[in-house]
């Protein structure tokens, strides 16, 4: 009984992760229709910045660090919307889609090469004792860090609901979303607001980075597959949609980790995503999302 | 015709002339980029210094005449389809005369087949599946086997450790780490002991939480790893945050540096089977091991003191061969017999596979200890 609590905590930890990857995509995808597949390169970047702040900045305490991550990811964000994306804006929806993966690859390469190609863990800033309350409790084993991670996600998705449901930028996002070619004719200035979209995308990406090199390990090469993971629990929970990206991720990751648990290792990734198929059968666009309309 | 393509004609007659040899070259097939690209790098090293000392001494007889010896290292990134391409090119565009490598099995197995149908015989240092030797004539190996291996591990779990009860997680999209585990499955289980999980993930997967916690329902003595050293610190860090107090065991994968940087204090009291062990009482490994700490600073791994090895068995191949002729090199190759390298003594009958033993190491304090021998 004790293993499927500490299950539980496992799929919470991996689904936090994709939720924060998976956020980045939805609102990017929202904003202006475009699919930033460099967006686990962001991941990466992130976990990356994390990686240097902590062994060079040794004195930086981790509240502090991890704010700054945040910060500079999301200007590596902006700075790559505003070099690569913005002039591509009104091209073909295949240019975009190239530039995308050309980002991604140059963001893989820069890292490999400055940094190295090993795999590497973030130093141990959360502390990793177990949680006593919950192994009296409920019997299970679960270390602080995990909780930590757990919760610290889950209060940066609250925070970004709060800005996309009750500040003036989440308002304009939202509008932008709706329509955006009428918005800017309201004095939105548009560039600002993806602009904006792309920072804080990034932010969190880089947030579930530095939680990933805790928990796990960071090495140049795991926006890809993650990235991948995060996009797909994206679509699963409707892409577009703040809710249904987090919904998509936590449900992603713990099919995976229930299959493991009471079915096969083996056949995780066969099991999870032939579910997911089936889920998109019954829900082509996402559970959340929002049958798309073409404007004529 | 165009007059300057006649005057390119001799050109082609000369290439198309068989050059007298004026260096023997050798190909070499190692993950220079890659998720273990720090064994690429133990393989470059012990290649220069192989290099460095043959040719000091004027190089290699052939005919009456010492020919210098030149190595070609290519990058196949731990890819076996990269590692495909580097096989063809140092074939068909190089020319090299024999190829050591690749280190892992997953990508010696794809380059034997190329150097098998081309006649180059092919030396892999590190690459332990059997399947890589097996039915092939120009195929050959400075290494045990896994069975051994796997029958060393579980022999070690149940004799010394006096373990009754394991558990298995290992990669399964990799031939080394199928190979193993298997292999110690069936040995531990015939001697008496039993298995409480066996459990998979993919490669460049990292988290590996879910079948820990599976595994800990069935309380194992022991749990065998038999992965990369860039994973196994990290899998060996997420089983203790579960709580999870089991010895753990590995194979010849754990063998580099980067396993203790990695992984730190986590990875003491672990104990894997190895190829050689630095402190063993050797005079040739002793030569190797100064030469090798003074020139780069570190301790050399197995695949290091392997790659050294197999430099050394192509050597000794090309002289006993006396011409720059591939398959009187394999010939040669063939009949080696009480070779002493840094790794052990290797003799081939029949196979490319060596019989050779093992040895034991406990990691201590971020150290690799030698704990004892095993042989065959």
């Amino acid at each position: 009984m004790d293993t499927v609590i500490q299950q539980l905590f496992n799929a919470a930890q991996l689904g936090a992760v994709y939720a924060l990857i998976a956020l980045g995509y939805s609102m990017v995808y929202g904003i202006i229709r475009l699919i930033n597949f460099a967006h686990g390169d962001i991941f990466m970047l992130g976990g990356f910045i994390g990686l240097l702040l902590t062994t060079h900045l040794g004195w930086l305490p981790f509240y502090l660090m991890m704010p700054l991550a945040m910060l500079l990811t999301a200007l590596a964000g902006v700075a790559i919307e505003r070099v690569a994306y913005r002039r591509l804006r009104h091209a073909q929806r295949m240019s975009v889609v190239i530039t995308t993966l050309g980002v991604g690859i140059f963001l893989e390469n820069l890292v490999r090469l400055t940094v190295g190609p090993e795999t590497r863990q973030l130093p141990a800033r959360l502390p990793t004792a177990p949680v006593l309350w919950l192994q009296n409790t409920l019997g299970a084993f679960v270390t602080w860090d995990k909780l930590l991670i757990i919760l610290l996600s889950l209060a940066l998705m609250a925070i970004l609901w709060l800005v996309i449901n009750k500040t003036l930028v989440g308002t304009a996002m939202r509008a932008v979303a709706d329509n955006k070619d009428v918005v800017p004719l309201m004095g939105v200035n548009l560039n600002l607001i993806i602009a904006a979209t792309f920072a804080i995308g990034s932010a969190l990406a880089a947030a579930g980075g530095i939680f990933y090199g805790q928990a796990y390990s960071i090495d140049p090469y795991m926006g890809i597959d993650l990235g991948w993971k995060a996009f797909i629990a994206a679509v699963i929970g409707g892409i577009g949609s703040i809710e249904g990206a987090v919904l998509g991720s936590f449900l992603l990751a713990g099919v995976e980790v229930l299959t493991v648990a009471y079915l096969s290792s083996n056949l995780k990734n066969g099991i999870a995503f032939g579910l997911l198929i089936l889920l998109l059968l019954v829900w082509p666009s996402g559970i959340m999302g929002k049958p798309m309309l073409k404007k004529v | 015709m165009n007059l300057r393509l006649l005057a390119l004609l001799p050109l082609l007659v000369l290439a198309g002339c068989k050059p007298t040899a004026q260096e023997l070259k050798i190909g070499v097939s190692a993950p220079m980029t890659g998720d273990i690209s720090a064994i690429g790098q133990s393989t470059k090293n012990a290649i220069a210094i192989a290099q460095e000392e043959i040719n000091a001494g004027g190089g290699i007889k052939v005919g009456d005449k010492l020919v210098k010896v030149r190595f070609v290292i290519e990058d196949d990134e731990n890819k076996p389809e990269s590692t495909a391409t580097v096989f063809q090119k140092l074939i068909n565009q190089d020319k090299v005369l024999a190829i050591i490598g690749s280190q892992t099995s997953k990508c010696s197995n794809a380059g034997a087949p190329i150097a098998e149908a081309a006649g180059i015989p092919q030396v892999t240092p590190w690459s332990t599946n059997p399947n890589v030797t097996k039915g092939r004539k120009f195929i050959f190996r400075a290494c045990f086997i896994d069975p051994f291996q796997g029958r060393v591990v579980a022999q070690f779990a149940t004799e010394k450790l006096k373990a009754k009860t394991a558990a298995v997680v290992y990669d399964v999209a990799s031939d080394y780490n199928k190979g193993i585990a298997e292999v110690f499955r069936d040995e531990f289980t015939k001697m008496g002991g039993k298995i409480v999980g066996f459990e998979t993930y993919n490669t460049k997967d990292t988290d590996f939480s879910a079948q820990f916690t599976k595994i800990k329902g069935g309380k194992p003595d022991v749990i065998f790893l038999p992965n990369y050293f860039n994973e196994v610190p990290l899998q060996i860090q997420q089983a203790r945050k579960l709580g999870i107090t089991a010895t753990m065991l590995g194979g010849d994968g754990w063998d580099n540096p980067e396993l203790v940087k990695l992984g730190g204090a986590v990875m003491n009291g672990a104990y894997f089977s190895n190829h050689y062990s630095p402190d063993i009482d050797n005079p040739i490994a002793k030569a190797f091991i100064a030469t090798y700490q003074t020139r780069f600073k570190i301790v050399p791994d197995a695949a290091a003191a392997l790659t050294y090895d197999c430099a050394q068995l192509l050597f000794k191949a090309m002289a006993t061969a006396g011409k720059a002729d591939s398959r009187a090199i394999r010939e040669a190759l063939a009949v080696t017999k009480g070779f002493q390298g840094v790794t052990g003594g290797i003799t081939y009958a029949g196979s490319g596979d060596p019989v050779k033993g093992a040895v034991v190491i406990k990691v201590e304090n971020g150290k690799f200890v030698f704990d004892s021998a095993v042989n065959p």
